[in-house]
């Protein structure tokens, strides 16, 4: 009697330590999506976040150094979208009260897109991480300079692409620190 | 003290029976940037601060040797400084090594986002020895951050030294070094570096040529005097050129040698120039200069609205000397466009404490940017006692002055601004002969200093009738009709400490004034020990400008700019007294025939945090 007992606990156990087929599908999409989740809530900007995340096909599969480089990423578009956005409004020869900041702008934004924040990227992928920081604050340091710059006039043609490209970096090195954090 | 009809217009007069001000002068607007607390209150002194006050002893006088030939007798005399007053002296916002020794600054280059600074650095001590080359990155010519040494002294073509050179950008990309080894028989050899990996934007690993040096000591030329080779510029036979300075009967000379590959170099049968008597050529430097727009030049740049700049540092004076001419490149020879002024023996790049500078070609903003060294003045013996020797300045922008026509401008990048935190602004606050005007200001340790002057009533410059020939930059306390005039910088309440920096005017012989541009350091600091001179040179003041100076503060060292740039010093300053809280800002007019007005803006500086690359990996 005993035996029969314990064989059928055994069993039972055995039961209950199987996995159930529908189960294992569940289980890891939800995992993902709370990690993006989790991830934005730690961040300045959680819509913002989740919005950029999102966006990215690769983003449900990634870990949190794969969210910091797609985070990256968006920083990089946002700036090369600002720099289009220069570049086109110095194009239609505004006046030369508008010119000069939008052309100061320019050239804060041109090594950003070409080497700062590809190189942050980069060091992402390398594991550096001191050195993405760097970039990207240097990233949010160059629009913010660009927006002062505009401080003579009422009203700046760039002030949401700037504000912008601050937010995405905001986040990105909110990331980043989770990653410090967790080394 | 008395109120005397030329004072009515001042706002108010400081009595000694009464210690606490009245109301704040009408004439002081108020501070433009929010944190400037007590603006307006500003203390005028009337006594004649000047005469009455000579805490210090005269310095015996020196030579422009820097006191390194007793050293005992300096030990015996030197100033019990506190590590505090030793920390207080370390720059804020300057480059400098977190410790021990540097000097020229070598291969300077904008690439990949990153601008890069070299320098001779001893990472043992804090005199010069066992050179290395020293790498520091920015992305502003401002925030630096520290990186592993470029370059040891591990070959036997540099065993005695990495000492110093330049970079060139070749057109494909690639970067070229060329640097002077002292091998290991103390014989002077220029060697090629290039970077391990190219596509590492920090250029952290440098690779020197198997096969150095490419260049050794020509015949006829002492193997002990051939260094410091400079960057390169294309001929338009598609060649390279680069100059090696040297000396031959007393002549400084710079040698050419070309080359197509860097590898294999010809030396030219002749020289690009030569200037007797003014001795060894150190860290030759060759640049053109736009004469038709503020745009720098890329160094291979030649034609018309073009004039080339050459310059030495001269072995013998320690003092950076240029000229401005005309380069041929089909004969390789410069011209200067005043022979009076050749290369030593005209225009001085700075005309203070400085040393070994070398310009290059920032191809990300267009500009030429200036690099100087600046030398302590104190003795080998404080410098071991604080662990560290030697800043460099903040970079300059080097422009041609096509005003005047015959010098260049130079002035602070101005990224440099991005450090400016609260200003305070005064308007024309009257300074009358004889007196000096406490600037209310907070902290005065780490400033950006604008200041413009007036003469009061130009009646005064045509009514001065004898010729007060100053051919030279004299003690501040050296009153004439007309000067001097300017800013006491580091000098304590009661004046026991001071650094005068002023305009000095005076009438020649032949009827036309002149103006001088003078940092007085006679009286800047008790201790006896340090090396304290006076220091400047002329400055042109055409008719329609006003007197204008700019000054950065940042302890220890201060660089003032008059005339937008035409004449400039970097003072090194170590006061025992006028450090921390207890430095203050003064205006001074130490003439005797004319009041001055002065309109100021004045920035407390941020520091730069210069600290090492964060190179950790994950």
């Amino acid at each position: 009697m005993k035996a029969l007992v314990c064989f059928l606990l055994l069993l039972l156990l055995l039961l209950a330590t199987l996995p159930s087929p529908t189960r294992s599908f569940e289980f890891p999409a939800r995992e993902m999506a709370d990690l993006i989740d989790q991830t934005c809530r730690l961040t300045p900007f959680y819509d913002l976040c989740i919005s950029s995340l999102r966006s990215d096909p690769g983003s449900g599969a990634a870990d949190v150094r794969g969210l910091a480089r797609i985070m990256a990423g968006s920083v990089l578009a946002s700036a090369s979208r600002t720099l289009d956005r220069i570049q086109e409004l110095l194009g239609q020869a505004p006046d030369p009260e508008t010119e000069r900041p939008l052309a100061y702008c320019a050239e804060l934004y041109i090594p950003v897109v070409k080497y700062t924040l590809p190189q942050a990227i980069e060091a992402l992928g390398k594991g550096q991480l001191g050195f993405a920081v760097y970039g990207l604050s240097d990233a949010g340091k160059e629009a913010q300079a660009c927006e002062k710059n505009f401080s003579g006039l009422s009203w700046s043609p760039v002030t949401d692409v700037n504000e912008q490209v601050r937010d995405l970096v905001d986040v990105a090195l909110a990331i980043i620190k989770i990653l410090q954090r967790s080394f | 003290m008395q109120n005397s009809p030329s004072h009515t217009n001042a706002p108010y007069t400081l009595l000694p029976e009464d210690p606490s001000p009245a109301r704040p002068p009408a004439s002081s607007r108020r501070p433009v940037k929010v944190f400037a607390a007590t603006a307006a209150s500003v203390v005028f002194l009337t006594s004649l601060v000047m005469l009455i006050v000579n805490q210090s002893p005269e310095t015996p006088t020196e030579s422009d040797h820097p006191p390194r030939s007793d050293p005992s007798v300096r030990d015996r005399l030197s100033y019990n400084w506190t590590n505090a007053m030793f920390a207080w002296q370390r720059t804020a916002f300057h480059f400098q090594p977190e410790k021990n020794w540097m000097n020229d600054p070598d291969g300077p280059l904008y690439y990949m986002g990153w601008y890069h600074l070299f320098y001779q650095y001893n990472p043992d001590s804090a005199v010069w020895g066992n050179i290395t080359w020293g790498h520091a990155v920015s992305k502003d010519l401002i925030h630096w951050l520290y990186l592993p040494l470029a370059m040891v002294p591990d070959r036997w073509f540099d065993a005695g030294g990495v000492w110093t050179g330049s970079a060139t950008l070749l057109p494909d990309g690639r970067i070229v070094i060329l640097y002077t080894g002292d091998t290991d028989e103390s014989i002077q050899v220029q060697n090629l570096a290039y970077p391990a990996n190219l596509s590492d934007p920090l250029l952290i690993e440098w690779v020197k040529y198997p096969d150095n040096p490419v260049i050794v000591p020509p015949a006829g030329i002492n193997p002990e005097e051939f260094r410091d080779p400079t960057t390169a510029w294309m001929g338009p036979d598609g060649t390279w050129r680069i100059l090696v300075g040297s000396k031959v009967d007393g002549s400084g000379i710079a040698l050419i040698y070309q080359t197509s590959n860097f590898t294999a170099f010809e030396a030219q049968p002749g020289l690009l120039h030569a200037v007797n008597g003014t001795g060894m050529w150190e860290c030759v430097d060759f640049y053109p200069v736009s004469t038709n727009s503020s745009n720098g030049l890329e160094t291979s740049v030649v034609g018309p609205g073009v004039k080339h700049v050459l310059k030495a540092s001269l072995d013998d004076l320690k003092k950076d000397y240029y000229a401005i001419g005309t380069y041929d490149p089909v004969s390789d020879t410069w011209t200067p466009d005043d022979p009076e002024a050749d290369v030593g023996m005209g225009l001085q790049v700075d005309y203070g404490r400085y040393y070994a500078s070398k310009t290059f070609f920032d191809q990300n903003t267009g500009r030429r940017i200036l690099w100087g060294w600046i030398n302590e003045t104190d003795t080998d013996y404080d410098d071991l006692a604080k662990g560290w020797a030697s800043v460099q300045t903040i970079p300059r922008v080097v422009t041609f002055d096509n005003k005047t026509g015959s010098n260049i401008l130079e002035w602070p990048v101005e990224e440099v601004e991005s450090l400016r935190l609260n200003s305070t602004e005064f308007d024309d606050i009257l300074v009358e002969a004889g007196s000096a005007v406490l600037l209310d200001i907070g902290m005065a340790t780490q400033l950006d200093i604008s200041v413009e002057f007036e003469i009061e009533g130009s009646d005064a410059l045509e009514a001065l009738e004898e010729p007060e020939a100053i051919i030279e930059c004299a003690t501040a306390q050296n009153r004439t009709t007309l000067g001097p005039f300017g800013l006491l910088v580091l000098a304590d309440k009661s004046l026991s400490e001071l650094t005068p920096i002023y305009f000095h005017i005076a009438k020649s012989t032949n009827g036309s004034l002149t103006t001088l541009f003078c940092a007085d350091e006679t009286r800047s600091s008790k201790a006896l020990e340090v090396f304290k001179k006076v220091y400047g040179g002329p400055v042109a003041v055409l008719d329609d400008e006003k007197f204008t100076m700019r000054l950065l503060v940042d302890h220890s060292i201060i660089e003032s700019f008059a005339q937008g740039g035409r004449t400039v010093i970097t003072s090194r300053i170590y006061p025992t007294e006028a450090i921390y809280g207890a430095a203050k800002l003064f205006l001074f007019n130490n003439a005797t025939g004319v009041n001055v007005t002065a309109s100021l803006e004045i920035w407390q500086m941020n520091s730069a945090f210069i600290r090492p690359f964060p190179l950790e990996e994950m």
